[in-house]
């Protein structure tokens, strides 16, 4: 909200004060300010009120005139000024640059001939003195000031504002006095307020007003309304006008503005109806009727429903209630009698309607966040008495009231000694007593308990946020000065506690990769349900999808890490970056019959083979993705060694290549793997170039928390092994994993007396000499003996028997 | 046989220097000394010499052996050097640069994030994950959010469809509504209602707002929370950690302020505002930073803690905000485009 200095000044001595000095008050109170700006004309010399005597067709140019204007005596008397405006006439008053004059932007005013004619200064337009952005004409100055006044004499004191973020807890704040009250408690200043006098009333005037109803009253707990005829309706006074403007609110006629005052003075939203316009002379507040509508003051006919609290009179809706009048219903030119009425409404009620019509004002601003209802009365004293001062007229009758009137009465009982327990550190009771009394926080009782002091503090009613003694801590603290917090050194006693698992474990695996050279990427969590039914089954894809997305390509939440890592790869290989491999460690979240699991993950891409450089390197295959994904599985306690592949054919089919990846665990496991090559097809789609391959392991945290057993030395043999070779011929269908299992089993029976320590993959070979759809796969078998040499007589022979029972139980081709 | 002896040596001399290989230098041995070659057979002519010539000649034969050996030792040595240089490529360009990837690198978040849990490991406070998908009691009720706060606006909070299930998450009041956390205060929760007092914990993580992407605004940004629970904590403990905090990451030259302010889960409440001149783009005498407070007895009583028994502080930052700062960044979109150049720069 934005605040004037002239105004604030009304309520608080602010002299001697500068603006830095106000802006880090309000800083120091708590509330932001975002910005300080001064308005008002510059000072400017040679620039003063002149009266225009003549004005005569410029010979030469449809569109010019050439005036004679008095500037005054000290002046130089009447000067010759050719004009283009279209705006005046003779005899208005205007602010004139005399020869020698500077105006804002460094425009001298010199003699000079305009079209042949000889013009001695200019008279001038708000946008050209920098006050104001109208352009349209010359500044007619209504008020009509001396001829010859200096132009800054003549018009309204420049003024400061202050752009203050008022925090939600301190509704009382949204309006001056409010402010005013927190600077004159920071500085120690008297608080004055308005003064309205008590207006004489005349016979009430049932024609005008004859009804004050309310249907709602939970949701409407007091309401006034008060009748006043005769008004004259014009401009609202210089003063006033000038302080609208420099907040920003545009004056329209003295009626309008005066409920803006008041309300940007006491913080109470109000309206003002044109009596004429209130059928049945009545006022009544209740809800809309379903369906009906209403054309609001900004011309946009609004839908009401009958949750929606509206003010009608006898026979429709006139105002959203608390939100925006109708357009039909209040003051204009030709109001001579009106109806002010002040309510307030329930925040919750006013909220839901404003949000609904998507309609919001800063009445209904002031509602959502809370009005003190016990200010209204006060504040409609106080509008009135503008109304009769500014437009005339008079008060007809009593002012209209339904509603509770509760007396507020609030007290909080608060220990000094406890106040400074809660702060850790020194803050004398007589600090405390100031902080506390210069915010009207009156300590009305002093008792002893306990050997120490006890205050009974009491709450004002624009104070309804303070209720507990922690609240009376944090003014103290206010109005004392977090800057007086002193300075200590922190102090911190162990509590044995680790990380979480799921925050080691990530640092564990990104430190493996980044040692494997990947760079760690952040992508965001949620992705477009295209993207997201690339890497999950239909059925899964949907219970990803938010209620309320923002944008429609972040419309679910991403399944796997891989989808966001191909788009930075996309990214830098569109911008001319070579990628080699990249990883994310994050959230996914996996769907499946029981639901949405959220799940650890680590995933990561690698761009097969690398680019241009001077010499080749080996190539990434499926095996270098399988030997990370193993690792990074192995950091969480799982051993995909041991692990079955299952079918690849679960939805994800549209992401990955297929029969070029697998899949290991899923949900059921607790985690799951898959890695391989990603879809060719699609990737060219998306405008990636080359084989991409990538992994992603996701562990339920759960399943994280166990801590891996503390490993046991095992005693190995020192004496020299004994290796034997053999080929096997298999169909190109039978996996190796298989082959190595049933041969290690064999070999480890058949091996008396020592170890079979070891059974090695080193060769898989097709072609020539093998028949087609078949491979060798060649194995070395490592044996040793813990106590001994082994003597070529017994490997040979357990080498024989292993050939036997591979010939015997398998179906494996012994290649000689 | 002198003369026999010396052009044996002087034949030797011209012919193993240029053998090519190891067998051609064993079948020279064999020619020369071995049991049927020349100098054995020169020593079985030592009958023929005068006996009181046989010592002087029998000198001379050993020198020759040894003469013949040491030139056989060289021939090999030779070609021993000649297979070792073999192995080696071509001669290196120690300028030509490696084909090899360039390291691998850490995130800027990472590195922010795990400087911070670093400095505040320190401390005590340990890193406390918790779940993204929330309900609305852990990230708003608990924490003393009305009802009709717009922070939980349709508008300003991602929120799951009424039949979403998520069976990790366990609604704490029927019927609510799975949600994005938009904090991490959301953790403090889980903790506070999972454990007893003392705690000191932070949680680092990912958190969601409905925001229009731009410079500063992401659907997404991580955050780091921290809440330490004790008995007689009080609002010089939190300024005295905060100091800490910042002058480790920024520099002991860093000057904090606290500011009064408003949060709903903390009372009193602050806002931090740093002085750094000596960072990147801060050109500002005071910057926000972070939030702060004491936590709200609310929010105590709502866990189960004895409000007048234990006291405590909260804290939060953005860590783009933070990166943001340190680094010089202008833009939080370079987070999350992860352009290499960009990823390059941090370490």
């Amino acid at each position: 909200m934005k605040f004037s200095r002239n105004w604030l000044q009304d309520y608080v001595d602010l002299s001697g004060l500068s603006d830095e000095q106000i802006s880090e008050a309000i800083t120091f109170l708590g509330f932001e300010v975002e910005g300080i700006e001064h308005t008002g004309a510059p000072q400017l010399s040679d620039v003063v009120v002149g009266e225009v005597l003549t004005r005569d067709q410029h010979p030469n140019a449809d569109r010019l005139s050439i005036c004679s204007v008095s500037v005054g005596e000290a002046n130089g008397g009447t000067k010759r000024i050719v004009c283009g405006a279209q705006n005046y006439k003779v005899g208005d008053r205007v602010p004139v640059a005399l020869i020698g004059a500077v105006l804002p932007g460094n425009f001298k005013i010199k003699p000079s001939k305009i079209r042949g004619e000889a013009s001695e200064g200019m008279m001038c337009s708000g946008k050209e003195l920098q006050i104001g952005d109208d352009h349209s004409g010359l500044m007619i100055l209504t008020n009509r000031p001396e001829v010859g006044t200096p132009i800054n004499d003549a018009l309204p004191e420049g003024d400061v504002v202050f752009d203050i973020e008022i925090t939600p807890n301190r509704p009382d704040c949204l309006c001056h006095l409010g402010a005013a009250r927190e600077l004159a408690a920071w500085f120690r200043r008297d608080l004055v307020y308005p003064q309205a006098e008590m207006q004489k009333r005349g016979a009430a005037r049932p024609d005008l007003l004859k009804t004050l109803r309310v249907d709602s009253s939970e949701d409407c707990p007091l309401c006034t309304a008060t009748a006043i005829s005769g008004v004259k309706v014009g401009p609202s006074p210089v003063w006033m006008q000038a302080r609208l403007s420099a907040l920003g609110i545009r004056p329209i006629n003295n009626l309008v503005d005066i409920g803006n005052y008041v309300m940007l003075e006491y913080g109470q939203p109000m309206h003002m109806f044109d009596a004429k316009a209130l059928a049945g002379a009545s006022i009544v507040v209740r809800r809309a009727a379903e369906g009906k509508t209403l054309v609001t003051l900004d011309e946009k006919e609004r839908q009401l429903t009958s949750d929606m609290l509206v003010i009608a009179d006898a026979e429709r809706s006139v105002v959203v209630a608390g939100v925006m009048g109708g357009e039909k219903s209040g003051v204009s030119e030709a109001t001579t009698d009106l109806v002010l009425q002040v309510a307030a409404f329930r925040r919750q009620s006013v909220r839901a309607t404003s949000r609904k019509l998507g309609l919001s004002s800063d009445s209904s601003y002031r509602f959502e966040r809370g009005i003190d209802v016990h200010s209204l009365p006060e504040a409609t004293h106080r509008a009135i008495a503008l109304v009769l001062e500014v437009a005339g007229g008079q008060v007809c009758g009593e002012t209209l009231r339904v509603g509770s009137d509760v007396p507020w009465e609030r007290a909080v009982l608060v220990s000094p000694a406890w106040v400074r327990s809660r702060l850790g550190f020194e803050v004398s009771d007589d600090d405390q007593r100031g902080a506390l009394e210069a915010l009207d926080l009156l300590i009305t009782r002093e008792e002893e308990i306990d050997g120490g002091v006890q205050w009974t503090v009491r709450i004002p009613s624009w104070r309804s946020d303070l209720d507990r003694p922690i609240d009376l801590v944090e003014e103290i603290l206010r109005v004392h000065g977090t800057a007086k917090i002193p300075a200590k050194t922190v102090t911190g006693p162990g509590l044995l506690v680790e990380d979480d698992p799921i925050a080691q474990y990530n640092r564990r695996t990104s430190t493996y990769l980044i040692g494997q050279n990947f760079n760690e990427c952040v992508t965001y969590t949620l992705r477009s349900k295209l993207d997201t039914a690339a890497w999950a089954d239909e059925s899964a894809v949907d219970p990803l999808g938010l209620a309320n997305p923002f944008v429609e390509d972040q419309s679910h939440l991403r399944p796997t890490l891989i989808g966001g890592l191909v788009d930075s790869l996309r990214l830098n290989q569109s911008r001319g970056n070579p990628v080699a491999g990249m990883f994310e460690t994050g959230r996914v979240f996996i769907s499946n019959t029981k639901g949405v699991q959220e799940c650890a993950a680590v995933g990561f891409i690698i761009r097969e083979g690398s680019d241009a450089a001077w010499t080749q390197r080996e190539a990434s295959d499926f095996y270098t993705a399988k030997r990370l994904i193993e690792t990074i599985a192995a950091e969480a306690g799982i051993d995909l060694v041991r692990q079955p592949h299952l079918a690849t054919d679960d939805g994800a089919e549209a992401g990955w290549q297929q029969g070029q990846h697998t899949l290991q665990g899923n949900m059921a496991y607790g985690w799951t793997a898959r890695y391989g090559m990603l879809d060719l097809a699609r990737l060219k789609g998306l405008g990636v170039t080359g084989k991409v391959l990538a992994g992603v392991f996701a562990i339920l945290p759960e399943r994280l928390v166990k801590a891996g057993k503390r490993s046991r030395f095992q005693p190995f043999s020192l004496q020299p092994a004994a290796w034997r070779d053999v080929a096997l011929v298999v169909d190109e269908s039978e996996a190796a994993g298989d082959m190595l299992k049933s041969l290690t089993k064999l070999a480890r029976s058949a091996a008396k007396g020592f170890d079979l320590e070891a059974v090695g993959l080193f060769d898989v070979y097709r072609g020539k000499g093998l028949p087609d759809g078949k491979k060798s796969l060649a194995f070395s078998l490592k044996f040793r003996a813990a106590d001994r040499t082994l003597t070529n007589d017994e490997v040979n022979k357990t080498f024989t028997t292993v050939l036997a029972q591979v010939a015997a139980k398998t179906p494996y081709q012994v290649r000689s | 046989m002198q003369d026999q002896l010396s052009a044996l040596v002087t034949k030797a001399e011209a012919e193993l220097p240029s053998l090519p290989t190891r067998p051609d230098v064993e079948a020279a041995k064999a020619r020369y000394i071995g049991p049927k070659g020349e100098l054995t057979g020169l020593m079985k002519q030592m009958g023929t010499v005068p006996k009181e010539e046989r010592p002087a000649m029998g000198k001379l034969i050993n020198q020759t052996q040894m003469a013949l050996q040491a030139l056989l030792d060289t021939a090999l040595a030779r070609i021993e050097a000649n297979e070792l240089a073999a192995q080696l490529g071509p001669a290196i360009d120690p300028t030509l640069p490696s084909p090899d990837p360039l390291p691998g690198t850490r995130h800027p978040l990472t590195l922010v994030r795990e400087e911070l849990n670093s400095i505040l490991r320190k401390v005590g406070f340990t890193v406390v994950e918790g779940p993204e998908v929330e309900t609305e009691y852990y990230c708003f009720d608990a924490l003393n959010t009305p009802v009709d706060h717009p922070a939980r606006d349709a508008q300003d909070t991602f929120y799951l469809p009424p039949e979403a299930t998520f069976p990790n998450v366990a609604k704490k009041v029927p019927n609510e509504k799975y949600l994005l956390r938009t904090h991490t205060s959301s953790v403090q929760i889980r903790t506070m209602l999972k454990g007893e007092p003392p705690i000191r914990m932070v949680s680092p993580g990912r958190v969601y707002r409905r925001d229009t992407v731009d410079a500063t605004h992401s659907a997404n940004f991580h955050q780091m929370e921290g809440l330490y629970v004790d008995k007689n904590v009080t609002v010089s403990d939190l300024k005295a950690l905060l100091d800490y905090v910042l002058k480790s990451l920024l520099g002991a030259d860093t000057k904090v302020r606290f500011r009064p302010h408003y949060f709903g889960y903390t009372e009193p409440s602050f806002e931090v505002d740093l002085s750094a001149k000596h960072l990147p783009k801060v050109n500002k005498e005071w910057v926000e930073i972070m939030g702060c407070g004491m936590v709200d007895p609310a929010v105590f009583d709502d866990v189960g803690y004895d409000s007048s028994v234990w006291s405590g502080y909260a804290f939060g930052m953005g860590i783009e905000r933070i990166a943001m700062m340190m680094y010089g960044i202008d833009d939080i979109r370079y987070f999350y485009q992860n352009d290499l150049r960009f990823l390059r720069q941090f370490s």
